[in-house]
C-alpha cells in the first residue's frame, strides 16, 4: 500500500525552494480564510486544480474524493440548517434555509475542501525532508522539523499495526460493532493497548537507531541536497503575495462575502 | 616523567591501531533490576577481527553491544562498572551520538532504522547529522551504496524495498560514516532466506575488506566464518575461542540455548574429532573414518509416521486469485487442500503470497475469483468470528493480540467472546495453559513475559477456541533455540492430538524436522506441493527460492540419501556395517 502522497516529478512546483513551498501553503490558507462567497472561491479552487494537474497530483486528489465529499457535505448542510439569516425559501420543521444560508453553507464546505486540497498539493510536491529543511530555514528549531518528519514516517506504521490487531481480535470472536456509540469506543481497548505498546517499543528502537547515527550531535546538520533560491522562487513569491493581497482586497471590498450578509463592516 | 607520558601516549597509539575494542571488568545492572545483565566481562578485539556473540535470549548479548556505543547506560540506564575502550580511548564520557563515526550499530528491527523518503537521503542521514560537508557526503554516498549493492536505487522509497534490501540500506547508512567497528545485532532475524543470504554475503565482503565486526546471531552455522566466537550465559562469558574449539562443544552450546551447527553434531555422534568448516569437509572426514559408509539408502531411516495419510479435508482452496486495491496480483490460481491431522509447512520469499493465503483461509480476505471451502461450506458466506472455532490463526507477532492484564484473562478472552459458560471457559483456560507450559503464570502481566512465553500465550489464546486447524505465521521468529524447540514441541503435540497444522516459516531445519508436507510459493503461485523428503531434492526450485536445505540434509545427499536431521543421518551411517 502506498502511504506517502509525494509524487516524484520534476515540475516547477517540485523545484521550488522548500521555504517557498511552505510559504505557498501558508498563502493558500491565508487567501481561503478571507473568502466566504462560494462564487469568489471558485477561481481559487480552479487555480489549485491547475497546480494539481501541473505537479501530477491528479491521482492523489482522486484518492481523497470521498474525504472531500465527507467533509464538504456535512459542513455545508450543518451551516445551511444552523445559520439563520435572510428569508427562508423552504420551511420544513427546523430546516428553514434562506438563499444566504445555502450560499454560506456551501462556501464553508468549499473552504474546508480548498484547505485540504492545498495540503494535498503541498504533500504531493514536497518531500518530508524538504519540509524539515524549510521549517529550519524559517527559524523553527531543527528538532521540531524533524519530529514532524518522523510523524509522517510513523503514522503509516501505526495504521498498519492497528489493522493487524483488529484482524487478530476479530479472529478471537471479538465483535467491534456491538453496543451503542460509547460501548463501541470502549470496545477498541483490545486494539489500543497492543498498538500503543507496539508504538512505545518502535519509538524506543527508533530513538536508539537515531542516536547511533549521530542524531543530536549538531543542532545545525548539513544537507546533501543543496537548496538555493532561484529566480523562479522570487517569481513564485511575488505571485503568492499578489494572491494574498487579492484575497484580502476581495474581503475588504465585500466581494469575498455572501451578498446581503455583510458582517465585517 | 615526560618520557613516561610519551611512552603511555605511544602505547595508546599502538593500542588504537591494533585493538578496536577493549572491555575490562565490565559489570552492568539495569535500573530496577537486581540481577546484573553483564557480569565481569573481559574482551579485546583486534582491528580487522570478526567476533561472533551467541547466547540465549536474556544472556546479555544486546546489552554488551549497546555498552560499546553508550546506548547503555546513556539511554537505557543502570549501574555500570568497568572500563570500555574504543580504538584506544575510554568512552565513559562520550555520548551515543558522538561515537557514531567510530562505531556503527545495525539493529534487528530494520523498519525502525529507516527515517527517510529515498535511499539516497537515508544513506546521507547520518553524514548530515554529524555535519559533514556536502561534497564529502556525495562522494561517500556512491561508495556506501556500491558496498551494499544498492547502486541505482538512489531515488527509491525505502518502504518499497524488500526486507534484505532494507537491512542492507541500514548497513550502508552506517558504513557511510566509515566507522572502525561495525556491530550487527541479530541483523537477519526478521528476514526471509533471500534477505538472510544477502546480508550474510555483505558481512562476508566487509570481513574480507578488513572491517572490525561484531555479529550477534542465534544460528551458530552462520558464525563459522568468525575469527572468534564468544558464548554468553546469564551475563557472563562462559566460553571463548575459535569456531573450531567452541562449536564442537554441543552440550555447552545447547545448555546456553544455542543451535549447535548440525555438521558438528553429526561428527560428535560419530565420534569423529573434527570441526567441519564446510559440507565437503564433513563428507571427507566421515569417509575417512567410516570407509563403509559410501552409500546409504533412504530406507535406512525413513519413519513411517511421516507419510501423508489420506483423511477428511478441512480446508479446500480452489483456483483462488487475489489483488489488493490498486495493487499487483498477490495470489494467482492458488489451490490447496488441507486434511485433518496434517502438518504442512508453507515456504517462499516474503511477498510470495503466504500470509495472504493464510488470511484468505481464515476469512479475513475473500478471493477475487475461485473458492474457499471450509468443511464443504463456502468460506465467503461465513464471518471470521463464526469460524474461529474451526480455524485458528496465530499472527507472527504475539504482541499484535496481547492486551489483557493477566495471562488468564488473555486466554479467556476468546471463549468469553463466544459466550461459553464460565465453567467451560475456566476448564479450557486450565487446559491450554497446561499445554503451553504457562500454568504457573496465570496472574502474571503478559507484558512481563519473555518473547517465547508471549508467543506461547498467543498460541494458547487461539487454542482455547479448540480449532481443528491451526495456522501459525512464523511462530519461531525472534526466539532463541531453546524457545524454538519448546514452541515446536508444543506444535508437534497439538498435531499428535489431532489438530491439523499449517506453519508459515523461513527456517529450513524446522521444515525438515517437523513438517510432513511442504508447499513452496512464489509470486502468488504454488511451485511445489508434496512430501518434505521430495521437497529437499528439488535443487532448481530451492535455488531459485533461495531456500537452503539444512546442512545435514545436503550432507546426506552426498551419501546418496536424504536425511532430515543429524540424528537421522547418523542412524543411516551407523546402519551400515562398518
Amino acid at each position: 500500500m502506498k502511504t506517502s502522497l509525494y509524487v516524484d516529478r520534476g515540475s516547477i512546483v517540485h523545484r521550488l525552494h522548500p521555504t517557498l513551498k511552505i510559504f505557498g501553503l501558508f498563502a493558500a490558507f491565508w487567501s481561503i480564510y478571507w473568502i466566504d462567497n462560494p462564487l469568489t472561491l471558485v477561481p481559487f479552487i480552479v487555480a489549485e486544480l491547475v497546480v494539481a494537474a501541473a505537479i501530477g497530483a491528479g491521482e492523489n486528489v482522486y484518492r481523497f474524493r470521498w474525504f472531500f465529499l465527507l467533509i464538504v457535505l456535512p459542513t455545508a448542510i450543518t451551516w445551511m440548517i444552523s445559520y439563520r439569516r435572510g428569508t427562508p425559501i423552504i420551511n420544513l420543521w427546523i430546516i428553514k434555509p434562506s438563499l444566504q444560508s445555502i450560499l454560506f453553507g456551501l462556501g464553508k464546505g468549499m473552504k474546508v475542501a480548498a484547505l485540504v486540497l492545498a495540503s494535498v498539493l503541498f504533500l504531493s510536491s514536497t518531500k518530508v525532508e524538504e519540509l524539515s529543511v524549510g521549517l529550519s530555514r524559517l527559524g523553527f528549531p531543527y528538532r521540531f522539523g524533524f519530529t514532524i518528519t518522523l510523524a509522517f514516517r510513523l503514522v503509516p506504521l501505526f495504521i498498519d499495526s492497528a489493522l493487524t490487531v483488529v484482524d487478530a481480535q476479530r479472529l478471537r470472536g471479538y465483535d467491534f460493532d456491538a453496543g451503542g456509540p460509547v460501548e463501541r469506543i470502549r470496545r477498541y481497548v483490545p486494539v489500543i493497548i497492543p498498538v500503543f505498546m507496539g508504538a512505545l517499543r518502535k519509538a524506543n528502537n527508533m530513538a536508539m537507531a537515531l542516536e547511533a547515527r549521530g542524531f543530536g550531535r549538531s543542532n545545525d546538520p548539513t544537507s546533501f541536497i543543496e537548496y538555493r533560491m532561484h529566480a523562479r522562487d522570487a517569481e513564485a513569491f511575488v505571485l503568492l503575495l499578489a494572491m494574498c493581497t487579492l484575497a484580502f482586497i476581495l474581503y475588504w471590498t465585500g466581494y469575498g462575502e455572501i451578498p446581503g450578509m455583510r458582517i465585517h463592516s | 616523567m615526560k618520557a613516561e607520558t610519551s611512552a603511555i601516549a605511544a602505547a595508546s597509539l599502538r593500542e588504537s591501531a591494533e585493538v578496536a575494542v577493549r572491555v575490562e571488568d565490565l559489570t552492568f545492572s539495569y535500573a530496577g533490576s537486581r540481577a546484573p545483565a553483564l557480569r565481569n566481562i573481559n574482551l579485546a578485539q583486534r582491528a580487522g577481527e570478526m567476533i561472533g556473540i551467541m547466547g540465549a535470549s536474556g544472556a546479555g548479548k544486546s546489552t554488551l553491544a549497546k555498552v560499546l556505543n553508550r546506548i547503555v547506560p546513556e539511554m537505557e540506564g543502570g549501574d555500570l562498572r568497568g572500563v570500555v575502550m574504543l580504538n584506544g580511548r575510554a568512552i565513559a564520557n562520550s555520548h551515543v551520538c558522538d561515537l557514531a563515526g567510530e562505531i556503527g550499530m545495525v539493529f534487528q528491527d530494520f523498519e525502525a532504522q529507516l527515517f527517510s523518503t529515498t535511499v539516497a537521503h537515508e544513506v546521507a542521514f547520518a553524514m548530515e547529522r554529524v555535519g559533514m560537508p556536502r561534497e564529502e557526503i556525495l562522494a561517500r554516498l556512491d561508495r556506501a551504496l556500491d558496498a551494499v549493492g544498492l547502486r541505482g536505487f538512489e531515488h527509491r522509497d525505502p518502504t518499497t524495498l524488500s526486507g534484505g534490501q532494507k537491512q542492507r540500506l541500514a548497513i550502508a547508512s552506517v558504513l557511510a560514516l566509515r566507522p572502525r567497528l561495525v556491530v550487527l545485532d541479530e541483523p537477519t532475524t526478521d528476514l526471509d532466506p533471500e534477505g538472510r543470504a544477502e546480508v550474510f554475503a555483505l558481512i562476508h565482503r566487509m570481513r574480507e575488506q578488513g572491517a572490525s565486526l561484531i555479529v550477534i546471531e542465534h544460528e551458530a552455522e552462520e558464525l563459522r566464518q568468525c575469527d572468534r566466537v564468544v558464548i554468553l550465559r546469564e551475563g557472563a562469558i562462559i566460553a571463548e575461542g575459535t569456531p573450531a574449539t567452541v562449536m564442537p562443544q554441543i552440550e555447552l552450546l545447547e545448555e546456553c540455548g544455542i543451535n549447535a551447527p548440525s555438521l558438528d553434531r553429526v561428527m560428535r555422534v560419530l565420534e569423529i574429532e573434527h570441526h567441519p568448516t564446510s559440507i565437503a569437509d564433513a563428507e571427507q572426514h566421515i569417509r575417512k573414518q567410516l570407509p563403509h559408509a559410501a552409500q546409504i539408502a533412504n530406507e535406512d531411516f525413513i519413519e513411517e509416521n511421516r507419510a501423508v495419510t489420506e483423511s477428511k479435508t478441512i480446508l479446500e482452496i480452489d483456483s483462488a486469485a487475489f489483488s489488493y486495491p490498486d495493487g499487483p496480483r498477490v495470489l494467482d490460481g492458488m489451490s490447496l487442500k488441507i486434511a485433518a491431522g496434517e502438518f504442512v509447512a508453507i515456504v517462499g520469499q516474503n511477498g510470495s503470497g503466504k500470509t495472504t493465503l493464510a488470511k484468505m483461509s481464515v476469512g479475513l480476505l475473500a478471493p477475487d475469483t475461485g473458492t474457499v471451502m471450509l468443511e464443504g461450506r463456502d468460506r465467503t458466506t461465513l464471518r471470521p468470528a463464526e469460524t474461529a472455532r474451526e480455524i485458528g490463526y496465530v499472527f507472527q507477532n504475539p504482541d499484535h493480540q496481547i492486551f489483557a492484564d493477566t495471562v488468564e484473562a488473555e486466554v479467556k478472552f476468546g471463549p468469553q467472546n463466544f459466550g461459553l459458560a464460565p465453567d467451560e471457559v475456566e476448564a479450557r483456560c486450565a487446559e491450554v495453559l497446561h499445554a503451553v507450559g504457562l500454568e504457573n503464570e496465570r496472574a502474571t502481566d503478559p507484558f512481563l513475559l519473555g518473547k517465547g512465553q508471549r508467543q506461547r500465550l498467543a498460541v494458547a489464546s487461539v487454542l482455547a477456541l479448540r480449532p481443528r486447524l491451526l495456522i501459525l505465521d512464523e511462530p519461531t521468529t525472534g526466539l532463541d533455540y531453546r524457545e524454538q524447540r519448546k514452541m515446536m514441541k508444543l506444535v508437534s503435540e497439538l498435531n499428535a492430538s489431532g489438530v491439523a497444522i499449517v506453519m508459515i516459516t523461513h527456517t529450513p531445519w524446522l521444515v525438515a524436522e517437523y513438517a510432513r508436507r511442504v508447499v513452496l510459493m512464489r509470486a502468488g503461485r504454488k511451485l511445489f506441493d508434496g512430501p518434505v523428503r521430495d521437497f529437499f531434492v528439488q535443487d532448481e526450485l530451492l535455488r531459485a527460492s533461495s531456500f537452503k536445505p539444512p546442512e545435514v540434509t545436503a550432507l546426506s545427499r552426498r551419501f546418496g540419501a536424504l536425511a532430515l536431521s543429524a540424528e537421522e543421518l547418523v542412524e543411516g551411517l551407523r546402519g551400515k556395517p562398518r
